[in-house]
């Protein structure tokens, strides 16, 4: 949410509201043609990162429909609005402002013809899912693995045993800097030495919005199975994220999932809970 | 935050107290012990993957300095490096990260394994670096600067335009016997301590310890010195400009290959980053960017590489198939003889549905790629059909190729058929594409190499479509439409008049 706009279009909307006013009576359409303006402002310029111009489009089909619809819900401003439009159509005081507004609109058309014709061409984008869900059970070295009830073994010794558990941390410690640091970072923020070279980018694990709200198991199998696991839909091979089932093994994966949780200092969501 | 020195304390050296250090042991320990070691000197689990190596801070050889050559850094120095991080190294910026606090006492902490800051040099004296003036283009002051990067040999190591291959870079080490690059000037992005004009200024006034870049302090003339600074930032754009698409122009006439078959075609700059994942890993790459040029015809396409390169490998032999171990150990290259540069452009096999690709690895069984191939030890080229790594094959196709060295820059330009086996390229449409550079010099072949992410070839259409006529079209269609609603609307009030 960009703030500052927020705020200059709720002043612009004050300012014509209590001192435009003063001088030009506005009628309802006129100021339906202000909030519709004010509200396109606030979708397209008001929100961070910005809506796609689909979306926008959208919104603001439903709302001019919604306009339209409470105009017409009342009869009698239904009709001051048709009388102003058809006034400013026959009467012949308007005749050089209705000649303007009949050339400006094809003209705004043709512009924009123009422009959408000269538009760089996008390369296809992808419509990535970012957690899609995971399959139930995966194939790890022959043998299945239940994605819906694999707990990590490690984390029993949490409790049990510290010094074991640290062993294992340790353990996850050295594998994530043999083998994730160049992509995912030092400090797990998806800025590695080697990040910048990937579309998309490496997950940043200090992010609320990646291992804090995913399950152990989740991890397990985006580790193990990496992009070349992911589901159609998520366009598995224009990711970089290795499949790790070749190079590490079951215990090597849950010790790595041990680290990015003790060094980032979140918590795994709960097995059991949904996604 | 900036903490200004004690003024009195200016005899004593600047060590923090006690608990300053402990705290930043705490920090040490937990953020940077893995590559600079619990002892801090460089031997940890994350230094045999990493190159250059990280810092031995027993040896109190620092790169980024403010003080005089072969002396300790400040304080403030320290903090800076920790601050800012070292770019295109894995030295990261701690900045916004570890607190301004945290910082200081890191700093406290690394001085602890040298016994030298406790010491008579403890309290190094600060080189001053005046305010750098405005930058200037002007031809006699850049030329200036040009004389005086003559004069004091810069290109020895730098090489004659600055591109990192000077005469004698290949041999250079740094002083823990590591092989190290003369730093590339027409890509001041990947400078270590030298984002601004006055870090340049600095990094020749005080030389970048334990490396064999030396300090001019002595040697260059205090009013040359922004002439150099300045002829030094002339050679780089600020930015290294990464893109995303290479957009191929129409020829109507037939591709020969050569200089002038890419002039005014437009350029685009892609990242190469080192293959750290399968056997083979490549923690630094020796080249970090390809340029890419592209045209095509009504049957073909040429495709235009351009890299920087240190030297020109043309002896020995490369493969994309060669097996490899899983990594090579971050000594010398010059263990690493016989293996010659080479390069390809990696394009899917078949016209991929939708956003499917192959594998970026060299692609699988259920997507194959197509590898355009040469080895520049070689004059020809050919396209290879990769299902991973040790399952590539010829599949027969010969390519067109051209290739040349010049002054640091390879040139390999690939022409080829544009529809072949199961890949088609008609105009109007984005092709999927990836590249590979293999520096010889780096004992890169196989499987270890430089490598880049999907991007793509964009066909532009050869007769660009005009805009007159959709823009006539709407304008009459709106315009007749609304000239319709005027019309019946004063027919209507009329009526209404009348009646
Ligand atoms: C070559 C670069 C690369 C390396 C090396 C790499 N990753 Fe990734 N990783 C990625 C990218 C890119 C993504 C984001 C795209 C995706 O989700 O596939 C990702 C995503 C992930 C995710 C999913 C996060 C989420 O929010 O869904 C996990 C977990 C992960 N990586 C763990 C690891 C671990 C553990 C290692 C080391 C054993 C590792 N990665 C090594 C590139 C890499
Ligand atoms: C992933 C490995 C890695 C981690 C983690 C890391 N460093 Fe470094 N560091 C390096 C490398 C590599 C270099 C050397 C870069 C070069 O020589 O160009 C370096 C260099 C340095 C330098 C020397 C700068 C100079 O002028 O020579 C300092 C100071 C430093 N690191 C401090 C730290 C501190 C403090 C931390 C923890 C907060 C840390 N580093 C964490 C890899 C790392
Ligand atoms: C003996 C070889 C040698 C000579 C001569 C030499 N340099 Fe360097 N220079 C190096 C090396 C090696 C590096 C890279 C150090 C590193 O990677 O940390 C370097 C790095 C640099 C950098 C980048 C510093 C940074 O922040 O990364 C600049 C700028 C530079 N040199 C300028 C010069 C200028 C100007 C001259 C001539 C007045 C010169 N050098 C002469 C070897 C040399």
């Amino acid at each position: 949410m960009n703030l500052f706009v927020f705020l200059a279009i709720a002043a612009a909307m004050v300012l014509i509201q209590f001192v435009v006013t003063r001088w030009v009576k506005l009628n309802r359409l006129a100021w339906m043609g202000i909030w519709w303006v004010a509200l396109w402002a606030a979708f397209s310029y008001g929100i961070n990162p910005p809506l796609p111009n689909s979306i926008i489009l959208l919104f603001m089909a439903i709302i001019t429909i919604a306009l339209v619809a409470y105009l017409s819900a009342d009869n009698e401003e239904l009709k001051q609005a048709q009388d102003s439009i058809v006034r400013f159509m026959v009467a012949r005081q308007y005749r050089v402002a209705l000649l303007i507004v009949l050339f400006a609109i094809p003209a705004a058309v043709a512009a924009w013809t123009y422009v959408s014709m000269n538009e760089a061409p996008q390369p296809p984008s992808s419509g990535r899912t970012i957690h899609p869900p995971p399959p139930s059970s995966i194939t790890f070295e022959g043998t299945a693995i239940d994605l819906t009830t694999a707990n990590n073994p490690i984390r029993e010794l949490q409790h049990t045993d510290e010094a074991a558990f640290a062993e294992h941390v340790a353990n996850g410690r050295r594998i994530y800097f043999e083998n994730c640091f160049y992509c995912h970072g030092d400090n797990m923020q998806g800025a590695g030495m080697f990040a910048h070279g990937y579309d998309p980018l490496p997950a940043n694990f200090n992010d609320a919005t990646t291992i804090a709200m995913l399950q152990e198991s989740y991890l397990f199998w985006r580790i193990a199975k990496g992009a070349p696991g992911l589901p159609s839909e998520s366009t598995p091979w224009s990711s970089a994220m290795p499949a790790w089932e070749d190079f590490l093994t079951q215990e090597e994966i849950w010790d790595v999932i041990i680290f990015l949780y003790e060094f980032t200092g979140f918590e795994p969501r709960a097995q059991g809970m949904p996604h | 935050m900036y903490t200004a020195y004690p003024v009195v304390a200016q005899q004593e050296n600047d060590l923090g107290t006690e608990a300053q250090r402990a705290e930043g042991k705490e920090v040490y320990d937990i953020k940077c012990a893995h590559c600079h070691g619990y002892e801090g000197d460089a031997s940890a689990v994350a230094t045999p993957y990493l190159r250059p190596t990280p810092r031995d801070f027993t040896s109190g050889n620092y790169k980024f300095r403010s003080t005089a050559s072969g002396e300790l850094p400040t304080t403030e120095d320290i903090k800076r490096s920790i601050r800012l991080g070292m770019p295109y190294t894995s030295m990261p910026a701690w900045e916004g990260i570890l607190s301004e606090t945290e910082i200081t006492n890191l700093a406290y902490y690394l001085k602890t394994f040298e016994s030298a800051f406790d010491g008579p040099y403890g309290n190094p004296t600060v080189v001053e670096i005046p305010r750098a003036p405005a930058y200037s283009a002007d031809p006699d002051h850049l030329a200036r600067g040009r004389e005086v990067f003559e004069a004091n040999q810069c290109a020895d190591c730098h090489g004659e335009n600055g591109r990192g291959n000077g005469e004698s870079a290949p041999e250079l080490v740094d002083d823990w016997g590591y092989p190290i690059r003369a730093a590339d000037m027409t890509k001041r992005w990947t400078f270590r301590a030298s984002a601004t004009r006055e870090d340049v200024y600095r990094t020749f006034m005080t030389g970048l310890n334990g490396t064999p870049m030396p300090s001019y302090e002595q040697t260059i003339d205090e009013e040359d010195r922004w002439a150099l600074v300045d002829y030094v930032w002339s050679l780089s754009r600020d930015t290294p400009d990464y893109g995303t698409t290479v957009i191929v122009q129409g020829q109507p006439s037939e591709l020969v290959l050569g200089e002038s078959l890419f002039e005014g075609v437009p350029e685009t700059y892609f990242p190469i980053v080192g293959q750290v994942i399968e056997p083979g890993r490549a923690f630094y790459p020796g080249v970090n960017g390809i340029s890419v040029r592209a045209v095509y015809n009504d049957s073909e396409i040429a495709i235009q590489l351009r890299w920087h390169d240190m030297t020109a490998e043309t002896e020995g032999m490369n493969n994309p198939g060669i097996e490899v171990p899983m990594f090579d150990p971050a000594q010398p290259d010059t263990t690493m003889d016989g293996w010659s540069d080479a390069v390809a452009a990696l394009l899917p096999s078949r016209t991929p549905e939708g956003l499917e690709r192959p594998y970026f690895m060299f692609g699988d069984s259920r997507f194959p790629m197509s590898i355009w191939y040469t080895d520049l030890a070689t004059d020809s080229a050919a396209v290879l059909t990769g299902q991973g790594a040790g399952r590539i094959a010829d599949n027969g196709i010969a390519l067109e190729r051209s290739a040349s060295y010049e002054d640091g820059v390879w040139t390999v330009q690939f022409k080829g058929p544009r529809n072949q086996g199961g890949l088609t390229m008609p105009e109007a449409t984005f092709v999927p594409i990836s590249f590979t550079v293999w520096d010889g010099f780096s004992g890169e072949r196989g499987n270890k190499r430089g490598l880049s992410a999907w991007y793509h070839l964009y066909l532009e259409p050869m007769e660009a479509q005009s805009a007159v006529l959709p823009m006539a079209k709407w304008f009459l269609i709106v315009l007749g439409a609304e000239l319709l609603i005027v019309a019946l609307v004063n027919l209507r009030a009329r009526r209404r008049k009348t009646a």
